[in-house]
């Protein structure tokens, strides 16, 4: 859910919260308000009229008098205390047809000794209709104020919130290897200006910490080469010197392989790093059954060894458009894998389909850890030949070329799956 | 047969010398560009060893005038930087061959005597030791004048312990020689001492004496 719908739906659930509770309480204080004044209208003229009724009736005293205001009675009563009581009551109108609402003013009083019960009504029709219009106004009072905050959080955060966006954009374009920092334009919110400036300090350091660990694998590589070059070279000499017995020969051995898988070690990071520096421009169209069995040729002496059971099914021709070097590259990693960690007597199937390659091989029974696979120095042999970094090698070819290489482990086989449909394809 | 070496790590050109000097080679050294030039314009050399990256400039800049003076040899680059741009300029410009540091000297001295041969001899040489010997223009091995089958692997095999006769050779650096890149692919380093086998064999029935040893299982040494 966006920040915005959030808001908003905070916004109108208050609203409508506030509309459920304020409207009825509305309504009550209002209708109070208006019997407060109609009560008080009722006894003022009955304070008027209780003075004229009395002055009549000493002039002419009864049982009752008869007005011809209609809302106005007077007849004797039975009690003798004074009292004066308000009450509401519903009578049937004639004019409108219906049951209205009256307040009744009941006063009784005395006049030369005599009880007399006066009977005050004010229709409330009036007041109730009033009442209504008013609860309707706030309505639609509420209402206009609720759609003008849903109107003007669409539109206005929308455009408050544009630099955000920016921001959110940028970052996600952020490419370590390639910028050496996001800039961004200065914002008159105050937010946006410091999470700007966080964003640019960070992505900053971030790229310059990226180009220092790429130049120290680099650097360090290179100028490991020439003290390999000199170890090596002194342990052939080692070699040749005589008299050499069993025991020297055995640590001479050992030290010379040791320099060799450093030696190893040591191209492939520096093969890493060429590729992480795209150095390798070059892009020609490569004809994959070709070069599959190429490799095949190349290495059938290490399948002899193994007694692998070498299969090739060729459905579709794919043609790539890549750099020679690093797609034998990406292939001899994937096939060395499939000899070095298979086992005796295993086998290895290659499909090529349109847009796929699958190479199948047999090995260790249970699933290598497929998100770790592809990371350096994950070993899952305890093979010394293997050195722990063609997979992260070859998962870099892919990306440099849009293609995507996973893997899977079914039927007791372990697949390594290239699929090129989202790399750059020839013209057909 | 004259070598220069214009390499400026002195530890790494004493072991070249070193090694060279026992195939009967004799060689300089140079440490730098400066020196090399002095070099080469006072002495001929049948074979130069450049590094590219020296203390002051590139070697193949050496590469470019020796190009212009007609009097390119036999060169072989020696790099620590192992890029294909270096590699394809060296060659373009005339250079023999390209090494990539480190390397096993066995391969170096390999590849320095190929490049004599195709050189000096046009690659029409015979290599004779006793009843065996080699044509290296026909590829053909010769035992007592009978010629000796051997597939492409046990003929690269040989010429590979021939190029460093009497020197020991160390399993890895005949691994990657056999197979090149592809060396690390095997388990172990039964596959060469299956060429061997094979080798060392034919050459028994064909009645050739046993000219390869094995040397404590370090590595091979062709002795005569």
């Amino acid at each position: 859910m966006k920040l915005l719908q959030k808001t908003i739906r905070l916004y109108l659930l208050y609203s409508v919260f506030i509309l459920l509770v304020t409207i009825p309480v509305f309504y009550y204080v209002i209708q109070n308000i208006i019997r407060e004044s109609v009560d008080e209208d009722l006894l003022s003229r009955k304070t008027a009229l209780q003075e004229n009724i009395t002055a009549r009736l000493r002039l002419q005293p009864g049982d009752s008098l008869v007005f011809l205001d209609q809302d106005l009675e007077l007849q004797s009563s039975l009690i003798r205390e004074p009292f004066d009581s308000f009450s509401t009551e519903e009578l049937f109108d004639v004019r409108e047809k219906e049951m209205i609402p009256h307040r009744f003013l009941r006063a009784n009083f005395l006049v030369n000794g005599q009880p007399y019960l006066m009977q005050l009504r004010t229709s409330l029709l009036e007041t109730d209709d009033l009442v209504r219009s008013l609860v309707k106004v706030q309505a639609l009072l509420l209402l206009l104020l609720l759609g003008g905050l849903i109107i003007i959080n669409r539109h206005l955060s929308k455009w408050i919130w544009k630099p955000f966006y920016h921001t959110l954009g940028k970052l996600r374009e952020f490419n370590i290897e390639k910028e050496p920092g996001i800039e961004l334009p200065s914002s008159p919110v105050t937010e946006f200006n410091l999470l700007n400036e966080a964003v640019t300090d960070l992505t900053g350091r971030a790229h310059q910490s990226f180009t220092l660990q790429k130049e120290f694998t680099e650097n360090a590589s290179h100028e490991m080469q020439t003290p390999l070059a000199v170890l090596q070279s002194k342990l052939e000499l080692l070699m040749q010197t005589s008299p050499l017995n069993q025991e020297q020969a055995g640590l001479i051995d050992a030290l010379a392989d040791a320099a060799v898988r450093m030696t190893r070690l040591n191209k492939s990071l520096l093969l890493l790093t060429k590729i992480e520096n795209n150095q390798f421009p070059d892009k020609e169209e490569l004809m994959l059954t070709q070069m599959l069995e190429e490799f095949s040729t190349l290495y059938q002496a290490q399948v002899q060894q193994k007694h692998l059971a070498l299969e090739f099914f060729f459905q579709h021709e794919v043609v790539l458009i890549a750099n020679k070097v690093l797609i034998e590259i990406l292939l001899s990693n994937l096939f060395g894998n499939a000899i070095r960690h298979n086992r005796e007597n295993g086998r290895i199937e290659t499909h090529l389909s349109e847009n796929k390659l699958l190479i199948r091989n047999s090995g260790v029974n249970h699933s290598l850890d497929a998100d770790k696979l592809f990371h350096r120095f994950q070993k899952e042999s305890t093979d010394s030949n293997s050195i722990g970094l063609g997979l992260e090698m070859s998962k870099k070819i892919c990306a440099l070329y849009g293609y995507h290489l996973s893997y899977q482990f079914e039927n007791n086989l372990h697949e390594f799956i290239l699929d090129f449909s989202a790399g750059a394809l020839p013209k057909q | 047969m004259k070598i220069l070496i214009i390499e400026d790590e002195i530890e790494l050109s004493k072991s070249m010398v070193n090694y060279l000097q026992r195939e009967n080679y004799s060689c300089d050294i140079a440490f730098n560009v400066r020196e090399g030039r002095a070099k080469i314009e006072s002495f001929e050399y049948d074979c130069i060893l450049l590094d590219i990256s020296l203390p002051d400039g590139n070697g193949l800049a050496i590469l470019k005038e020796l190009k212009e003076d007609n009097k390119l040899d036999g060169l072989i680059i020696i790099s620590a930087k192992n890029s294909l741009d270096d590699k394809i300029a060296g060659l373009n410009l005339g250079a023999d061959d390209y090494l990539p540091k480190p390397f096993h000297l066995s391969e170096l001295s390999a590849r320095i005597a190929a490049v004599i041969r195709r050189k000096k001899f046009q690659g029409n040489t015979v290599l004779e030791f006793h009843e065996l010997s080699i044509d290296l223009s026909a590829k053909m091995v010769l035992v007592n004048q009978q010629p000796l089958e051997l597939t492409r692997k046990e003929f690269d095999l040989l010429l590979y312990l021939v190029s460093n006769k009497n020197r020991v050779i160390s399993k890895n650096a005949i691994a990657e020689s056999l197979s090149g890149e592809g060396a690390h692919l095997y388990d172990n380093f039964d596959f060469i001492y299956a060429h061997m086998k094979n080798l060392k064999r034919k050459l028994a029935n064909a009645g050739c004496r046993e000219y390869i040893k094995s040397i404590y299982g370090m590595g091979y040494k062709f002795a005569v």
